[in-house]
């Protein structure tokens, strides 16, 4: 009896010395554990990744399955549903994946311009339902660091596609905010860019270092290895802050004035509309059990995303996503996209 | 670092049990997603990517790059035995390759292919090794005029790719433009030609066209004349390429590599473009181009070192400057991101254990990959004993299998059963299909690069001529037309 009560003594001592770092994940797995529901999932889950693999959507995506793998223990596949530019991912997740929990979407806010835009009534942004807030990037002007544009400020920079209109040559990204950007600071400013068109932010890159456009947009990861060897340089980033790892980059809106000038790539985690309440809440706890491991958040430092500190910390994070989905919609009416 | 002291530092990273048996997986798998047709490089990639998380970074890289480049050696071998394309840089492949089949020369073709893919590997990664910094600062100048102008060459050499009436081949490119315009425009984003379909306004998937084209196309026609008695007696003779073989396939094996590795390296090039080029290239130069299509080994040998050195071409704006310049090399960026490493212009002198760690496994896995193919081509070739009866509903099955798992879509399989259909009355009608899909690939990179300079110039289409080397690639191409001409006028003299 008491080498019995001993044992237990002993063995909650080394318990206590080995799992005290770990606690807080401990309690998230107790309670990961108490959420799961009796018959989910007997199956491996899909996430879906409306982009190529490879890319920055599809890495957040993978090693998100890797860490909520590691969380729950459950199987997780990546799927790759690509073409029309993501329409067709997206369109699968809200008019043809089974609300049953087992497909779930890892998509970035690009959804809202395809549900606002062009879903043409087939469905809409209601039909999936945020379920978790991963990370963000915010869109960055980037010039060159030799030429015409070395060392150019963003105020420089307007002012002469103001004082020689169509000139400066700008990378952008046809019917997406690499161009509502531009169009922004052109109806704001009265000034006039060359606006040249590529399949995305990465080719706008490679045509800066190239040589043949003056200013490119793209986010931190796409760039930072010009970034490091000193070819590219920042000119002005597009969120509501100054980013804490470059301090010295001013926002847009800080240089134009206004409050307009805010285009983020944000990451979240979808589920179909229809999902049982207990399968949604269990797949939303796993996620948050990932995002609390500093590993994965490390991993995705490493990557150069962000993380907004409204959605991270948010207990409402569809209701939130939703206001920032409301502030694009009223982007696209008052630009006569919508009606 | 010079190159010399790189490359000890490669082998030495290389050189180790666990690092060269990931080598070796990686051939494996490559030649396996090579010889099955649907999965291709691409999906392959993406489905092992999640493994290389918990390998070191060279071992990872290793796997992945010797995946892309064994696919280029397995691509060949459903293309020569069942005419379906194993991925889409093997579509070529078929033309000559399966017709050698047909006479029983499966094995020479099959060899040529592998020592001819060996070869260009090995050539291109010499090149690789001494000039890929020097290589790369070019490369990076390549912007729209240039590319538009390399389209444009492009588009030309599907001008030597007809072999029958010019009228019908031009007709071909014409709807083969037709059939890349379908989808969400490049430029603009507004859909064309989807009559409000969601599928379509991705577009017409290509590995679902070169199926349907080739692949159905070719069991339609055997199973017709199946049915009229004429059965298709494939004697195996010989399993080895001849001596006349290799004298015919040296030059074209050369004239590959360089061409791929040039294609590899430049944006709007890769693997694809690069075997339909070679193969234009070997039919303008052949002192007899009527045997073209009949099984003539200098299509097979050119286009199969061509997609070879197209990857080792691809890897080096990767590696030098962190751009990718196709899906599969953006899948390998992506491989390196989420080990944290992100390649850039200082790559080179920050990794250089990586970099040339890298370098080295490809010079190992060419040699893997031809360990491993060369005793294959037996066994591939014993396939083809097996009657077509019981052949031709695997072959089918595999087709629509390669299909589906591609994106998963079962439009897909619409659209390949659609093209097979189309491909079997156009070759009754006698109408050349290489043309269409080298149109198809070329025509929207062709048509994004045209309105990109045309945007980016002040002064319209002077861009073209401003820019030395958009003038160069379209005198280049002027002139080839001018040849054509030439031929087919000195052709109509003899015939009077």
């Amino acid at each position: 009896m008491n080498r019995t009560a001993l044992a237990v003594a002993f063995t909650a001592v080394v318990a206590a010395v080995f799992a005290g770092p770990l606690a807080a994940q401990g309690d998230a797995r107790a309670q990961l554990a108490k959420m799961k529901p009796k018959d989910f999932p007997t199956q491996p889950i899909e996430y879906t990744v409306v982009y190529p693999a490879g890319g920055g959507m599809d890495v957040t995506a993978r090693l998100l399955a890797k860490y909520v793998e590691k969380a729950t223990g459950d199987r997780i596949i990546v799927n790759n549903r690509t073409g029309g530019a993501g329409m067709i991912g997206h369109s699968y997740l809200a008019t043809q994946a089974k609300p049953d929990g087992y497909t779930v979407g890892v998509l970035a806010n690009l959804v809202w311009g395809d549900a606002m835009l062009r879903a043409q009534g087939k469905w809409q942004l209601s039909d999936l339902e945020p379920i978790a807030y991963l990370n963000s990037d915010p869109l960055i002007w980037i010039t060159q660091t030799e030429g015409a544009y070395k060392g150019k400020s963003l105020k420089e920079i307007v002012q002469t596609a103001k004082d020689k209109p169509s000139t400066i040559r700008v990378a952008v990204v046809p019917g997406s905010m690499w161009e509502y950007l531009v169009e922004q600071i052109e109806s704001s400013s009265g000034a006039k860019f060359l606006r040249v068109p590529f399949q995305g932010g990465g080719a706008g890159i490679n045509a800066l270092v190239g040589g043949n456009v003056d200013v490119a947009q793209g986010f931190y990861s796409e760039f930072r290895g010009h970034l490091d060897a000193g070819k590219v340089a920042q000119v002005a980033v597009a969120a509501t802050d100054r980013l804490t790892s470059f301090k010295d980059v001013p926002t847009f809106n800080e240089v134009l004035g206004g409050n307009e000038y805010v285009w983020n790539v944000i990451r979240f985690v979808v589920a179909p509309k229809g999902v049982p309440a207990n399968r949604k809440a269990y797949l939303a706890a796993g996620v948050k059990a990932a995002m609390n491991d500093p590993d994965l958040i490390n991993e995705y430092r490493k990557a150069g995303v962000y993380f907004d500190p409204k959605l991270a910390n948010s207990t409402r994070v569809a209701a939130d996503l939703n206001q920032y989905a409301e502030r694009e919609r009223a982007f696209y009416k008052k630009t006569g996209r919508l009606k | 670092m010079d190159p010399l002291t790189g490359l000890q530092v490669g082998f030495s990273v290389i050189l180790t049990p666990a690092n060269l048996y990931y080598c070796f997986l990686g051939s494996l798998i490559g030649t396996l997603v090579g010889v099955l047709p649907g999965l291709g490089p691409l999906g392959a990639l993406a489905l092992l990517l999640p493994v290389t998380f918990t390998l070191t970074p060279v071992a990872g890289m290793a796997m992945l790059a010797s995946i892309f480049y064994g696919a280029m050696y397995g691509g060949s071998t459903t293309s020569v035995l069942v005419n379906i394309p194993g991925e889409a840089a093997s579509v070529v492949t078929c033309l000559d390759g399966h017709q050698m089949a047909k006479q029983g020369r499966a094995g020479a073709a099959l060899g040529i292919a592998a020592m001819g893919s060996f070869v260009a590997g090995t050539l291109s990664l010499v090149a690789l090794t001494f000039f890929a910094p020097a290589i790369s600062a070019v490369a990076i100048r390549f912007g729209p005029p240039e590319n538009f102008g390399l389209m444009v060459l492009g588009i030309v050499c599907t001008l030597f790719m007809i072999t029958g009436s010019a009228l019908k081949g031009v007709l071909m490119i014409a709807l083969g433009f037709l059939a890349a315009a379908v989808g969400i425009d490049v430029v603009n984003g507004r859909e064309r030609f989807t009559f409000g379909s969601l599928e379509l306004s991705a577009g017409v998937d290509l590995l679902a066209l070169v199926i349907g084209l080739f692949g159905v196309t070719e069991i339609l026609l055997n199973v017709e004349s199946m049915a009229r008695n004429s059965v298709i007696a494939e004697r195996v003779r010989g399993l080895w390429p001849t001596l006349a073989d290799w004298r015919a396939s040296w030059k074209p094996i050369l004239r590959g590599s360089g061409l791929g590795f040039l294609l590899g390296i430049v944006p709007g090039g890769g693997p694809v473009t690069a075997s339909f080029m070679s193969y234009a290239m070997e039919r303008r130069i052949a002192r007899e181009p009527q045997r073209f299509g009949k099984g003539a080994i200098e299509g097979v040998a050119g286009p199969e070192s061509a997609n070879n050195s197209a990857v080792a071409g691809s890897m080096i704006p990767l590696l030098s400057l962190g751009i990718p310049s196709n899906p599969v090399t953006a899948l390998l960026l992506g491989a390196l991101v989420i080990q944290g490493i992100q390649p850039g212009p200082l790559f080179i002198s920050q990794r250089p254990d990586l970099f040339w760690g890298v370098v080295a496994a490809m010079y190992v896995g060419n040699v893997f990959l031809l360990l491993l193919n060369m005793p294959l081509i037996g066994l591939w070739v014993q396939l083809l004993r097996v009657p077509y009866r019981v052949l031709f509903p695997i072959v089918l099955l595999l087709a629509v299998v390669g299909t589906y798992s591609a994106n998963k879509n079962v439009f897909d399989l619409w659209v390949m059963l659609g093209f097979g259909v189309a491909g079997y009355a156009l070759r009754k009608l006698e109408y050349d299909l290489a043309p269409f899909v080298l149109a198809f690939v070329l025509a929207p990179l062709l048509e994004q690069s045209l309105r990109q300079s045309l945007v980016m110039s002040p002064d319209g289409a002077i861009i073209f001529a401003k820019r030395p080397v958009t003038a160069l690639l379209l005198v280049a191409s002027a002139v080839l037309i001018a040849f054509m001409f030439r031929r087919q006028s000195r052709a109509q003299g003899g015939t009077k």
